[in-house]
C-alpha cells in the first residue's frame, strides 16, 4: 500500500515537474536548498521507520517546515551578504550521510543476523539428531 | 483496510509527488541556464562587470574615433599632395611646350621654300618666321630644328645654321598654330610674303595640314641653362 503510494506519488510528481514552467534562474538557489532538506527529512523518516518509531505528523511537518526554514535561512544569508545556505548544505548533506549509515547498517546486520540464525538452527538440528540416536 | 494506513499512504504519496515535481523543476532551470560563467555570478559581480566592459568599449571607441580623425587627416593631405603634384604636372607640360622639350602635333601650316630664280636667304627665313610668330604660331621648325626663344639663325658665309646645325635648301618651315591665321597672314595679296617673295622669283608652296608633327628641340642642352640670368627676389 505505501510503496504504491511513492510509487504513483513519484510518477505524478515527474509528470508535474516535466510540464512546469522554468522558474527565474535567481530562485533555483531557493529551491535547491528546499530538495537538500526535504530529501534530508525522507531519509530521516526512512530511519525512523527501521528504528519504529516513525510518526506521520514528525515527517510531514519536519518535510515543509525543514524545507521553508532552509529557504528563509538562505534568504537572510543573501540579504547578510554571507552563505548561510552553504552551513543549512552542510548539516543537510551531514544529516542525510548518518541515516543512510544507519540504514545501511540495519540491512547488513539483518542480513548476517539471518545467516547467524540459519547455522544456529542447523547446530541445534544436527545436535537433535544425535541426541536421538 | 486501516484507516490510519490510508492516511499514511495519502500523505506520503503527496509528499512524493511534490518533493518530486521540485527536484525536476530545479533540473529543468539548471539545464536551461547553461553558461558557466554566469550560474557562478552574482548580480554584483555582474553588475561589476558589465561596468567595466562598458568603461573599455568607451575608451576603444574613443580610440577608434582618434585613428579614425587621423586616417582622415592623411586622406585630406594625400588629396592635397595630389593637387600639387597635378599643378605641378601642368606647369611642367606649360614648360615643356614654351621650351620645346616634347614634340607637339596639331594643325598648321608648311611652307616650302626652294630656290627658283633666286635661291631662298636667311632674309626670307627670318622674315617668314616672324610673320608666322605674329599670326600666332606656337610651334615652328625649319628642317626639323625646333625653334625655341633660345634659337639662333645665322648665315655664315652662306651655311645657315639653326641651333648650330647646318641647314640646306629646300627649306620646310612648319608651323602649328590656327591654320586660317597663319595662311592668311602669309597669303596676303601684293603685300604678303608669298605674294612678295614669289614675285622676286622664290619657288614658295603652302600647305594647309590638320595634323603637322613637329619634333622637339634636338639642339645641346647646356644652351638652355642660365648661368648669368638670376630672378630678381621681391
Amino acid at each position: 500500500m505505501i510503496i504504491i503510494a511513492i510509487v504513483v506519488g513519484c510518477i505524478i510528481g515527474a509528470l508535474i515537474g516535466t510540464y512546469m514552467p522554468v522558474i527565474p534562474y535567481t530562485y533555483s538557489g531557493y529551491l535547491a536548498i528546499a530538495i537538500i532538506a526535504a530529501l534530508d527529512s525522507v531519509f530521516g523518516a526512512i530511519t525512523s521507520s527501521l528504528k519504529k518509531n516513525f510518526d506521520i505528523k514528525i515527517f510531514v511537518s519536519g518535510f515543509f517546515v525543514n524545507a521553508i526554514l532552509a529557504m528563509l535561512l538562505t534568504y537572510l544569508g543573501e540579504r547578510l551578504n554571507i552563505d548561510i545556505h552553504l552551513a543549512a548544505v552542510v548539516v543537510f548533506v551531514g544529516r542525510m550521510f548518518n541515516n543512510l549509515g544507519i540504514i545501511r547498517r540495519y540491512y547488513v546486520e539483518k542480513l548476517s543476523n539471518k545467516k547467524i540464525f540459519k547455522k544456529a538452527e542447523e547446530t541445534i538440528k544436527i545436535a537433535n539428531e544425535q541426541d536421538k540416536k | 483496510m486501516n484507516k490510519d494506513k490510508v492516511i499514511l499512504s495519502i500523505a506520503i504519496g503527496i509528499v512524493c509527488v511534490i518533493l518530486i515535481s521540485v527536484i525536476f523543476t530545479q533540473f529543468k532551470t539548471i539545464d536551461e541556464a547553461d553558461i558557466v560563467g554566469i550560474t557562478t555570478a552574482r548580480d554584483d559581480e555582474l553588475t561589476a562587470m558589465l561596468s567595466t566592459w562598458k568603461q573599455k568599449q568607451e575608451e576603444l571607441q574613443e580610440q577608434l574615433d582618434n585613428t579614425n580623425q587621423r586616417i582622415a587627416e592623411y586622406n585630406e593631405k594625400i588629396t592635397s599632395n595630389q593637387a600639387s603634384e597635378e599643378l605641378l604636372q601642368e606647369e611642367l607640360e606649360q614648360t615643356n611646350l614654351l621650351t620645346g622639350q616634347t614634340d607637339v602635333v596639331g594643325e598648321g601650316v608648311i611652307v616650302t621654300l626652294s630656290d627658283g630664280e633666286k635661291s631662298a636667304t636667311i632674309t626670307e627665313l627670318l622674315e617668314l618666321i616672324n610673320e608666322l610668330r605674329l599670326a600666332g604660331a606656337e610651334a615652328i621648325s625649319i628642317n626639323d630644328q625646333r625653334i625655341i626663344n633660345m634659337t639662333e639663325i645665322v648665315d655664315t658665309g652662306g651655311v645657315i645654321l639653326v641651333n648650330q646645325e647646318r641647314i640646306v635648301s629646300p627649306y620646310v618651315v612648319k608651323a602649328i598654330g590656327d591654320t586660317k591665321y597663319l595662311a592668311s597672314a602669309l597669303n596676303s595679296k601684293n603685300t604678303g610674303f608669298i605674294d612678295s617673295r614669289r614675285n622676286s622669283g622664290l619657288n614658295i608652296e603652302l600647305e594647309e595640314n590638320a595634323n603637322i608633327k613637329i619634333y622637339k628641340y634636338s639642339g645641346r642642352r647646356e644652351q638652355l641653362k642660365f648661368k648669368y640670368a638670376k630672378e630678381v627676389e621681391e
